[in-house]
């Protein structure tokens, strides 16, 4: 499961997301443009914090050095 | 009607974007409304059922008295305290009032007026009639009190008290002549008609001054007198003050007109009630048993009293909520009817106000149906005016959005359409939280908690809660936005109650051999690709996990930070583009952006680099001497090829960008506003707020004084609060690190040193109490201290961090005349 795999999920999901709630709620352009733009931040978001965290441990400087009695 | 619009306020706004509710405030209009007298009560009533008009006050300069509806307003004030009285006394006998009995049947206000008037007379009449037949019982009381207590010791006193004064007497006279004590004695004792006959006072004092009457009358009587007391057992109701006070019974033996005098003055000072008291036996059992008829009798009589009085409440309370809602709507309807002007002819009065554009149909109904239902032959005048006022802000709001925005506006009320931080405020603040407060453990509790106020929402919002439950009712969704990104924070930090989990695949972490002996001094090694989601389960308990986790959360909050940033400022560069405000896009927006993204920005990017190829280049050191030594060798902290340069280029575009935001914009302005001053309005002036039409009135724009200092030292300050703020705005991002760390580190060591402990031991008692010590902990201090300084801490970050690249804020919000509002303000 690479970057850019997970990545194309979060997408899908927040197409996935975007396209149930068209269908639920559909109250006027400006209203559904409010929801998109809910549903894209809030992918945006969750992508950025899951990507930051794989990135940081691709080729980490550190390992774990267990502690005593584990 | 006739009604016809005048030019719109509104022009041809930036057509860059589409529109998108809530992004920016509704149009307004200043509007002008006229109305006939007879239906000017029925207009606002309709108007306030609407909600959506906002009156400007045209009588400001008048005092309340001078207006012409302030009789109206007294009345109402009058009825209002009417009702204040009734509550209090239904609150007295303990009676509820009905809520919302809502029987639809409109009262008339004068009737109800009337209707007030007698009930009060009554429930007045009613209260002092009970008053005063509770005094008579409670005197009738101590009376039967005296009569009883006192007949037990009132022989034995009376002699006791005979056998004293004979012996003062007899001592007064054995003074003087030795000779004949003998004849004076058996003349005493044979002379009847000498037998002393003593007066006697009786009655009740209170016990706590019980010791000093008896002083006091020893003192003015010159100890001639014989005084008896007897203490009551239960506290008896004074009639006077009708407290319940204990007293004592008692009985006061003196001789003499001047002892009587002084003995009735003291008691009336004491407040010691005096009460008759025969020494005939027979006609004390016959007092004895009147009273106690007439006790039973004013009973009665006392009980149906209240009993009335209560009936009398009751019907009140059933109608108590509908009278109530009457006079506040009619006393909001008169202020408001105060604001309008009277007409020259006395004939209509005149309106004007703010209200949405989207709400103009409305408002034409809600006039056409007064003008039908109070048959006037007049029909009301709808006109809108132009006007360089600034607008009140008004955002259209559900229950999801509006505690959202309510956040963003205590901070500042947006000005007149300006984009609202509040669109993106949904999902960013509760994402900031939940990086602050990643354990998916805690956030199932704080959804499980929010989930139970959402689904009893119709029961508590129809009931009044206290302060603090009101304030968790009224952000229950803000509450479960902030759970359910908590839930997904925790899954990336791994953090279950501080447990790791391996869930999503393999661990990438494994031994080096079998036998794992460097497991503690070398470490374990990367066998496999990196964890697939979030952070891997083996860095929990390891001696390297805070320095590994530190720097993962730190260069993430600068990441966050950079991102949230950027946003702010390309929110300005929408403001500027809807407000047709070129100077801010070129100067302004553009300079700013250059400047943060080629210092911030690009420590971003050498932040991802370095994850990406796993250098070992130190990024202070890098950024440090990016500014003390550009043309410097990198050396080993290079990062790719061409770093160098890159940086000289970056260093030199942020070394253009601040004079570029510092001097254009202030020369520009006065170039424009010199254009304007000429008389040169051929040229198409960029840089103005208000219509082309309106520049009819150049005398208007003459009182715009153009002060070069004050414009230019508005842009040094404005420039040099960027500058600054970026350096200080990232480093304020690191506090999501900050209260990371500082949630994980409590939540381990609650787990390890409270629950694993308990467990320890082995002992079932032990465990009990460390369950609940675990509990405790957990709730007081992670759910409930760290969740309020989480939100805190994200409610800074927005309404600063973020914030400060765009918003303005000096608006003010749109109060419309509305009777839903009118009880949310009273509760």
């Amino acid at each position: 499961m690479g970057l850019s795999m997970t990545t194309i999920i979060f997408v899908v999901v927040g197409v996935v997301a975007s396209v149930l709630v068209r269908l639920c709620c559909n109250r006027g352009p400006s209203t559904n443009l409010f929801h998109l733009t809910l549903i894209i931040t809030a992918t945006v978001c969750c992508w950025m914090m899951w990507a930051i965290v794989y990135l940081a441990q691709l080729k980490p400087l550190l390992v774990p050095i267990l502690s005593e009695g584990e | 009607m006739g009604d016809y619009r005048g030019l719109n306020v509104r022009r041809d706004r930036g057509g860059c974007c589409p529109p998108m509710d809530l992004m920016r405030s509704e149009a307004m209009q200043l509007v002008r409304i006229i109305v006939p007298v007879e239906s000017a009560h029925l207009t606002l009533s309709y108007l306030g059922d609407l909600g959506l008009f906002q009156f400007k006050d045209l009588n400001a300069d008048k005092s309340p008295f001078q207006r012409t509806y302030a009789n109206q307003i007294k009345r109402c004030g009058e009825m209002a305290r009417k009702l204040r009285l009734f509550r209090e006394q239904m609150a007295k006998a303990g009676i509820a009032h009905s809520e919302m009995a809502m029987t639809q049947t409109r009262i008339d206000f004068d009737e109800m007026e009337i209707k007030l008037g007698e009930l009060e007379a009554e429930l007045i009449e009613v209260n002092s009639n009970n008053e005063k037949l509770q005094r008579s019982y409670n005197e009738l009381l101590e009376y039967m009190l005296v009569l009883k207590k006192a007949g037990e010791f009132f022989y034995s006193a009376q002699s006791s008290a005979t056998a004293q004064h004979r012996e003062i007497e007899a001592r007064q006279i054995g003074d003087g002549s030795i000779d004949s004590p003998l004849l004076l004695e058996q003349e005493m004792l044979t002379d009847p008609s000498k037998q002393v006959k003593l007066g006697f006072v009786s009655g009740l004092v209170p016990k706590e001054k019980a010791m000093a009457f008896e002083r006091i009358l020893f003192r003015a009587t010159r100890g001639n007198m014989y005084l008896r007391q007897a203490a009551v057992d239960d506290p008896v109701i004074d009639p006077i003050s009708g407290e319940k006070i204990a007293k004592n019974v008692f009985v006061v033996f003196y001789s003499g007109e001047r002892a009587k005098t002084k003995i009735l003055k003291i008691c009336e000072a004491f407040g010691a009630n005096r009460y008759p008291f025969t020494d005939d036996i027979g006609k004390q059992m016959q007092m004895i048993s009147e009273v106690s008829g007439k006790i039973t009798e004013l009973k009665t009589t006392i009980d149906l009293g209240m009993l009335h009085r209560d009936n009398i409440l009751k019907n009140i309370s059933y109608q108590f909520e509908q009278w109530n809602n009457l006079v506040r709507t009619e006393k909001a309807i008169y202020h408001t009817l105060n604001m309008l002007s009277l007409d020259v002819t006395k004939k209509c009065l005149v309106a004007e106000g703010w209200s949405p554009v989207f709400a103009t149909s409305q408002i034409q109904d809600a006039l056409q149906r007064a003008t039908y239902d109070s048959n006037s032959q007049v029909g009301s005048i709808f006109q809108v005016l132009h006007t360089k006022e600034s607008p009140p802000t008004y955002f259209q709001t559900n229950k999801f959005t509006s505690a959202f925005q309510e956040i963003v506006d205590a901070y500042g009320i947006a000005k007149y359409q300006e984009a609202n931080p509040g669109v993106y405020t949904i999902i960013t603040f509760p994402f900031l939280f939940a990086v602050m407060f990643g354990d998916w453990g805690h956030g199932m509790c704080l959804l499980l908690a929010t989930l139970m106020l959402i689904f009893r929402e119709k029961k508590l919002s129809s009931q009044k809660l206290g302060d603090i439950m009101e304030m968790m009712f009224g952000g229950r969704y803000v509450i479960m936005m902030m759970a359910l990104f908590s839930i997904y924070t925790g899954l990336i930090y791994n953090e279950f109650f501080s447990v790791p989990f391996e869930m999503f695949g393999r661990s990438a972490y494994a031994c080096r051999d079998p036998s794992c002996r460097d497991a503690t001094t070398d470490g374990l090694v990367k066998v496999r690709e990196a964890y697939p989601f979030g952070v891997d389960p083996k860095w929990h308990g390891s001696r390297t996990e805070l320095p590994f986790l530190n720097s993962l959360k730190m260069k993430m909050s600068i990441l966050l930070g950079v991102a949230q940033m950027n946003l702010g400022i390309i929110l300005s560069y929408f403001n500027a583009k809807f407000f047709s405000n070129s100077l801010n896009t070129w100067y302004q927006f553009i300079p700013q952006l250059i400047f943060l993204n080629s210092l911030f920005g690009y420590l971003s990017l050498l932040i991802i680099v370095k994850w990406c190829t796993g250098s070992q280049a130190d990024l202070y050191h890098v950024m440090i001497y990016m500014f003390l030594s550009p043309t410097d060798d990198l050396g080993e902290n290079q990062l790719f090829p061409g770093q160098k340069t890159l940086q000289l280029v970056l260093l030199l575009l942020a070394l253009i960008s601040v004079p570029w935001m510092l001097f254009p914009k202030p020369i520009l302005l006065r170039k424009q506003h010199n254009e304007r001053h000429q008389g040169q309005s051929y040229t198409v002036i960029h840089n103005t707020e208000e219509s082309l039409e309106i520049e009819e009135d150049h005398d208007s724009h003459d009182h715009e004084e153009f002060e070069f200092s004050e414009v230019f030292v508005h842009q040094l300050i404005h420039t040099i609060e960027f500058v600054l703020g970026a350096v200080s705005n990232t480093a304020s991002y690191l506090r999501l690190w900050a209260l990371s760390l500082a949630h994980s580190e409590l939540s381990s060591v609650f787990y390890e040193k409270v629950l694993l402990l308990a467990w320890g031991f082995n002992n079932i008692a032990i465990l009990i109490i460390g369950i609940v010590v675990f509990v405790c902990a957990t709730i007081g201090v992670l759910l409930v201290m760290e969740t309020l300084s989480a939100f805190l801490h994200a409610l800074r970050l927005h309404w600063v961090e973020f914030q400060n690249k765009f918003y303005e804020g000096d608006g003010y919000k749109f109060a419309p005349f509305s009777f839903a509002l009118l009880a949310d303000e009273e509760d």
